[in-house]
C-alpha cells in the first residue's frame, strides 16, 4: 500500500499526534504507580528522567525511519531483516498496537463505569466509543491529525486549570526531603515512569506521512516534552496534596485530587466528572491512533486498503478489550505490555539502526 | 497453564457482541455506499434529443410564418411590419411586450429604419446585386441601427429563444440573416437591504433578482481591474445565465477550474434558485453542514472575493453562493469588521458561546438531571428537584415536547402575515410556556433552558448554519438521554470527527482551528486590529497573499 501524496501531515501535526498518544491512562495512575516503586517524594526526578530516556528512544526511532523516506516501519523492516523475520516483527508490533487499543478502551470503560455510569454494562460503553473511533479512522491520517489538534488544547487547558485550582491543598513539605534517601530510589521507579511516556513509537509510522521528514526529530522532541512538563506538574501537585502515603492507597489519585477541594460559588460543584469528560476525549485520541496503526500495519503487510482492516480489527480489539475479567487483571495486562514496549521499542530500534548502518556501510565498501 | 488460557478465552456473549460491533458499522457503510452509487447512476442519462435545427430561408414571408407558428399564438408576442426608408424593402420586427424596451424599439429601431434615406449613399454604384445587398446589410447594421448589441443569425431556434427573453428580431426582405437586437429591459425591484441579513452598521445594499443588476453592483462596489465575471448557461430546458465571479490575480486557479468542472456536470432541466446549484456542486450531500455559503449582501461577497474565494450568481435569485466555506465563516458577520476590534472580538466570542449553548444546552440539562445530579451545586439541585416534583415525564420526553413545540412555533412564525407575527410570539412563548408549567407538564427550568437555546440560535448570522445547529441539538439530546454526560462527550467527539473529515472544495471544513496556521487565527475567534491583518487567509491558497492597505 503506497502512501498517496494527499496523506501528508505537517510537523506540528506530528508533534500533536505523539503528545496525544503519550497522554493517556498514565495521567490517572502515574502518581501511584511511580510512588509504589520509588517510595520517596523524589518521584518528580524519576518522571523527568523517564521523559528524557523516552526522548532518546524516540530520536533513535526517528533516525531509523529517516533512513527509508516514504516508507513506514512495516515496509522497511523487511529490507533490514529479510522477508520472514520482518514479517514476524511487523506482526508483533501490530499485535502490540491491538493490545494497546484494547487496553485503552477497557480502562476507559472501567473508569466511566465507576464514576459516571454505574449500572451501564461495559459493552454498551465500549461499542459507541469504538464506532466513533472507526468513523474517524476511515477519514485517514489527515483527519486523525486534525482531530488531535482539536483535542489537545482542550485537554491541556482543562487539566492545568483543574490542577491550579488545587493549590489550596498543596503542601510543599510533602515533597521534602529532596534526595533524602540518596539517588538510588529514583532509579528504581525509572521503568514505571518511562513506560508512562510510551508513545513515540508511533513515529515509526508517522515519518512516512510527514511532508517534511527532516523535521521529524523536532516533532518527536516537542511531542515528548509537552507530556513531560505535564506529568511533572501533575506528580508534584498530587504528591504535594496527598503525600506519598496518601497516594499509594488510592487507585486513581488524580481524580481524588479533584474531588478533594471545593470552590464554592462556581457553576459546578464536583469537578471530577468534568475532568473525566476531558480524559475520555484523551483516551479516544490514544485509542484511535493505535487502532489506525494496527490497521495500517496489516494493510501494508497484506497489500490491501486500510479501510478493510479497520473494519476487520473492530471485533478483534473488542475481544481483547473484554478479555481481562477484573481491574487487577487489567493492570497486569499493562505490566505485560510495559515489558513488551521496552523490548520492542527500546532495544529493537537501536539494533535495527545499527544493522542498517552496518549494511549500508558494507554496500558503500563494495561499491568502492 | 491450559487452565489459564481457557480462563482468558472469551465466552459466547463476548463473541456475540464482537460480531454485532462489526456488523452495525459495516451495514451502515454499505448503505451509504449504495446511496452514493444511486446518485451517480442517475447522472448517466442519454443525450436529450436536441431540437430540430431550423434555419431561415431568406424568404421574409416564410420565415415570419415559421416564427408565427412557433410563438405567435402568445398574446404578448407582437409582429410589426414596415418599410425601410424610401425604398420598398419590407422589414418585420418581432418582440415581446413587457420584456423589451419599448422606447428603444420605437425610437432607435423603427424610427431609424423608417427614416433612413439611401439617396446620397453611393450604394447604387455596385454592379452585382449581391455586392449591393451586402453593402446595404452592412450599412443598416453599422450606420442605421442605433443599438448597443447587434447580432446576426439565421438559426430560428436561437431567434425564438432570444425573442422570448426580451430581444427584438429584425427580418429584412431579401436577406438570409436576421438581426437580434438587445432590447431587454426586465422588471426589477429597487436595491434595498436584505430582510434576512440586516446589520446595525453597514451598507444597506442587497442583490436583486436580475443578474445584470447584481453584476453591476459587484463592479460598482468591488475592485474594478481584476474582477472577472465569467458567464455560462445552466439548465437544459429553462436556460439560465450563471456568472462566476472572482478576482483574477488573487483566486487560486485550481479552485476556479474545480468549480467550472462541477458546474459543467449539472444536468437538470431548470434551476429556480442557487440552492439547486449549491446542492448539485457540494462535496458531501449527505452531511448536515452546508459546504457552500449563500448571502444576499454585496459587501459580504466582495470581502469574500478579496480573500480569494469565488462567487456564483444566478439569474432570478438574489442569493449568491460563495465557495469555499469553513465552519467558522458561518458564524461570522460583516459587522465584526465594521466595528472596532474590541467590540468585534467580544461579540464574536459571544456568538461562539451562543452557538455552543444552542447546541448543547438541552442535552446538558438532560444529562445533569437524569444521570449526574451530583454535578450541580447542591442548592440548585434541591430547587430543581422541587420544581420537577409533579412532572410526569422523564427529562428526555419533557425536553422533546418543549423543543418540538418551539420548532413548530418557529416554522409557523416564518409564514405568518406581519400583523399577527409579534402577537403570536407572545402567545406562543409566554402564555403556552406558562400554561404548560402550571399544568405540570414541564418544569420551569426546562422552559428557561429551551428559551435560552432558542434565543442563542438566533444569534447565528447565517440561516443555513442555524438550521444545522437546530438539527444537531436533537441528536445531542438523544445521545444525552442514552448515556448522560458520556453521551454528550461521544456526541462532541462524533461531531468533531465529522467536521474534521468534511472538506469544502479542498479546504478542510474545520479550518482555521485545524490544521494549526497561526496567522489564520487572527480572524478566527478574535478579530485582531486591521493593521495586524496583513495577509490573506492561507486556507484559500491565494496567489497574492499580501493585502494591499
Amino acid at each position: 500500500m503506497i502512501i498517496s501524496s494527499n496523506d501528508k501531515i505537517s510537523t506540528p501535526q506530528a508533534a500533536v499526534v505523539v503528545t496525544n498518544f503519550i497522554l493517556a491512562t498514565g495521567i490517572l495512575t502515574l502518581p501511584r504507580t511511580s510512588v509504589e516503586k520509588v517510595k520517596t517524594p523524589d518521584v518528580w526526578l524519576t518522571v523527568i528522567l523517564g521523559g528524557i530516556i523516552m526522548m532518546i528512544a524516540g530520536v533513535i526511532m526517528v533516525k531509523l525511519s529517516q533512513q527509508f523516506p516514504g516508507k513506514t516501519f512495516f515496509q522497511y523492516n523487511q529490507e533490514i531483516l529479510g522477508k520472514w523475520f520482518g514479517w514476524l516483527l511487523s506482526l508483533l508490533i501490530i499485535f502490540y498496537f491491538i493490545s494497546i487499543s484494547g487496553y485503552q478502551v477497557r480502562s476507559m470503560a472501567e473508569v466511566t463505569n465507576f464514576f459516571l455510569l454505574e449500572s451501564t454494562p461495559i459493552w454498551a460503553i465500549i461499542m459507541p466509543f469504538m464506532w466513533i473511533g472507526l468513523y474517524l479512522n476511515i477519514g485517514g491520517i489527515n483527519s486523525i491529525a486534525r482531530m488531535f489538534e482539536i483535542i489537545l488544547p482542550i485537554t491541556i487547558v482543562f487539566f492545568l486549570l483543574v490542577l491550579f485550582m488545587s493549590y489550596k491543598l498543596f503542601e510543599i513539605d510533602n515533597l521534602r526531603p529532596v534526595l533524602g534517601s540518596g539517588f538510588l530510589p529514583v532509579l528504581k521507579g525509572l521503568k514505571t515512569t518511562t513506560l508512562a511516556y510510551s508513545g513515540p513509537e508511533i513515529m515509526l509510522l508517522l515519518v512516512a506521512f510527514m511532508s517534511q521528514p527532516n523535521k521529524a526529530i523536532k516533532a518527536v522532541l516537542i511531542g515528548t516534552f509537552i507530556p513531560l512538563l505535564f506529568y511533572v506538574f501533575l506528580v508534584i501537585m498530587v504528591i504535594g496534596a496527598f503525600s506519598i502515603n496518601g497516594v499509594v492507597v488510592r487507585t486513581w489519585p488524580s481524580i481524588d485530587l479533584i474531588r478533594s477541594f471545593e470552590i464554592p460559588g462556581l457553576i459546578f460543584e464536583r469537578y471530577e466528572s468534568l475532568l473525566l469528560v476531558i480524559w475520555i476525549m484523551q483516551i479516544f485520541a490514544s485509542f484511535t491512533i493505535s487502532f489506525y496503526a494496527a490497521a495500517l500495519g496489516l494493510a501494508q503487510l497484506f497489500d490491501k486498503k486500510v479501510k478493510f482492516f479497520i473494519y476487520c480489527l473492530l471485533p478483534v480489539i473488542y475481544i481483547v478489550a473484554m478479555t481481562p475479567h477484573t481491574i487487577n487483571e487489567l493492570f497486569k495486562l499493562e505490566d505485560v505490555l510495559g515489558n513488551i514496549i521496552i523490548i520492542l521499542f527500546g532495544v529493537l530500534p537501536l539494533i535495527l539502526f545499527i544493522i542498517i548502518k552496518w549494511k549500508r556501510g558494507k554496500v558503500d565498501e563494495t561499491i568502492q | 497453564m491450559w487452565k489459564n488460557i481457557v480462563y482468558f478465552l472469551p465466552d459466547w456473549q463476548v463473541i456475540m457482541q464482537a460480531i454485532i460491533i462489526f456488523l452495525i458499522p459495516y451495514l451502515i457503510s454499505r448503505l451509504f455506499i449504495w446511496i452514493r452509487e444511486n446518485v451517480n447512476q442517475t447522472e448517466k442519462k442519454q443525450e436529450s434529443n436536441t431540437f430540430q435545427e431550423s434555419r431561415a430561408t431568406g424568404d421574409l414571408n416564410l420565415d415570419v410564418k415559421i416564427i408565427r407558428e412557433k410563438i405567435g399564438h402568445n398574446s404578448d408576442v407582437h409582429f410589426r411590419e414596415f418599410i425601410i426608408g424610401n425604398t420598398d424593402i419590407r422589414a418585420v420586427i418581432i418582440f415581446v411586450e413587457g420584456l423589451s424596451d419599448k422606447d428603444l424599439i420605437d425610437q432607435f429601431i423603427m424610427k431609424s429604419l423608417m427614416n433612413v434615406s439611401f439617396k446620397n449613399k453611393p450604394l447604387f454604384v455596385y454592379k452585382s446585386s449581391l455586392e449591393r445587398e451586402d453593402k446595404i446589410f452592412e450599412f443598416i447594421k453599422n450606420q442605421v441601427l442605433h443599438i448597443g448589441e447587434v447580432k446576426e443569425t439565421n438559426n430560428l431556434n436561437e431567434l425564438t429563444t432570444k425573442i422570448l427573453k426580451g430581444s427584438t428580431a429584425l427580418f429584412i426582405e431579401g436577406f438570409l440573416d436576421a438581426f437580434i437586437l438587445e432590447t431587454v429591459k426586465g422588471k426589477t425591484r429597487s436595491i434595498e437591504e436584505p430582510i434576512t441579513e440586516p446589520l446595525v452598521r453597514g451598507p444597506r445594499l442587497g442583490f436583486t433578482e436580475l443578474l445584470s443588476d447584481n453584476t453591476a453592483i459587484l463592479r460598482q462596489h468591488g475592485e474594478n481591474e481584476s474582477l472577472s465575471l465569467i458567464k455560462s448557461q445552466v439548465g437544459k430546458r429553462g436556460k439560465k445565465d450563471l456568472v462566476i465571479a472572482y478576482i483574477n490575480d488573487i483566486a487560486d486557479p485550481d479552485l476556479i477550474q474545480e468549480i467550472k468542472n462541477r458546474l459543467l456536470k449539472i444536468d437538470i432541466d431548470y434551476l429556480p434558485e442557487t440552492g439547486y446549484v449549491e446542492q448539485l456542486i457540494e462535496d458531501n450531500f449527505l452531511s448536515i453542514f452546508p459546504q457552500v455559503q449563500n448571502t444576499e449582501r454585496p459587501d459580504r461577497v466582495i470581502s469574500a472575493l478579496m480573500e480569494g474565494r469565488v462567487a456564483i450568481l444566478l439569474d432570478g435569485t438574489p442569493f449568491v453562493l460563495i465557495v469555499p466555506v469553513t465552519f467558522s465563516m458561518l458564524l461570522q458577520s460583516p459587522e465584526d469588521y465594521y466595528e472596532r476590534w474590541i467590540p468585534g472580538t467580544l461579540l464574536r466570542l459571544l456568538r461562539f458561546l451562543a452557538a455552543i449553548i444552542a447546541l448543547l444546552a438541552p442535552s446538558l440539562y438532560i444529562s445533569f438531571i437524569s444521570f449526574q445530579p451530583a454535578l450541580i451545586p447542591t442548592k440548585l439541585a434541591i430547587s430543581i428537584a422541587g420544581t420537577r416534583e409533579g412532572v410526569p415525564f422523564p427529562s428526555l420526553i419533557e425536553a422533546l415536547i418543549m423543543e418540538i413545540s418551539i420548532e413548530i412555533l418557529r416554522e409557523a412564525g416564518l409564514r405568518l402575515p406581519k400583523p399577527i407575527g409579534p402577537a403570536m410570539g407572545i402567545v406562543g412563548g409566554l402564555i403556552i410556556g406558562e400554561a404548560a408549567v402550571n399544568a405540570g407538564i414541564v418544569s420551569p427550568i426546562m422552559v428557561i433552558v429551551v428559551a435560552l437555546t432558542a434565543i442563542s440560535s438566533f444569534t447565528i448570522p447565517q440561516y443555513s448554519a442555524g438550521i444545522t445547529l437546530r438539527i444537531l441539538r436533537f441528536v445531542a439530546m438523544f445521545f444525552a438521554a442514552l448515556f448522560g454526560l458520556y453521551g454528550v462527550i461521544l456526541f462532541i467527539l462524533f461531531l468533531c470527527s465529522h467536521l474534521v473529515i468534511l472538506k469544502s472544495f479542498g479546504v478542510p471544513y474545520a479550518s482555521p482551528a485545524v490544521p494549526y496556521k497561526l496567522s489564520d487565527w487572527k480572524d478566527f475567534m478574535v478579530r485582531v486590529p486591521i493593521m495586524m491583518m496583513k495577509r490573506r487567509p492561507k486556507l484559500t491558497k491565494t496567489k497574492d497573499s499580501i493585502r494591499k492597505g
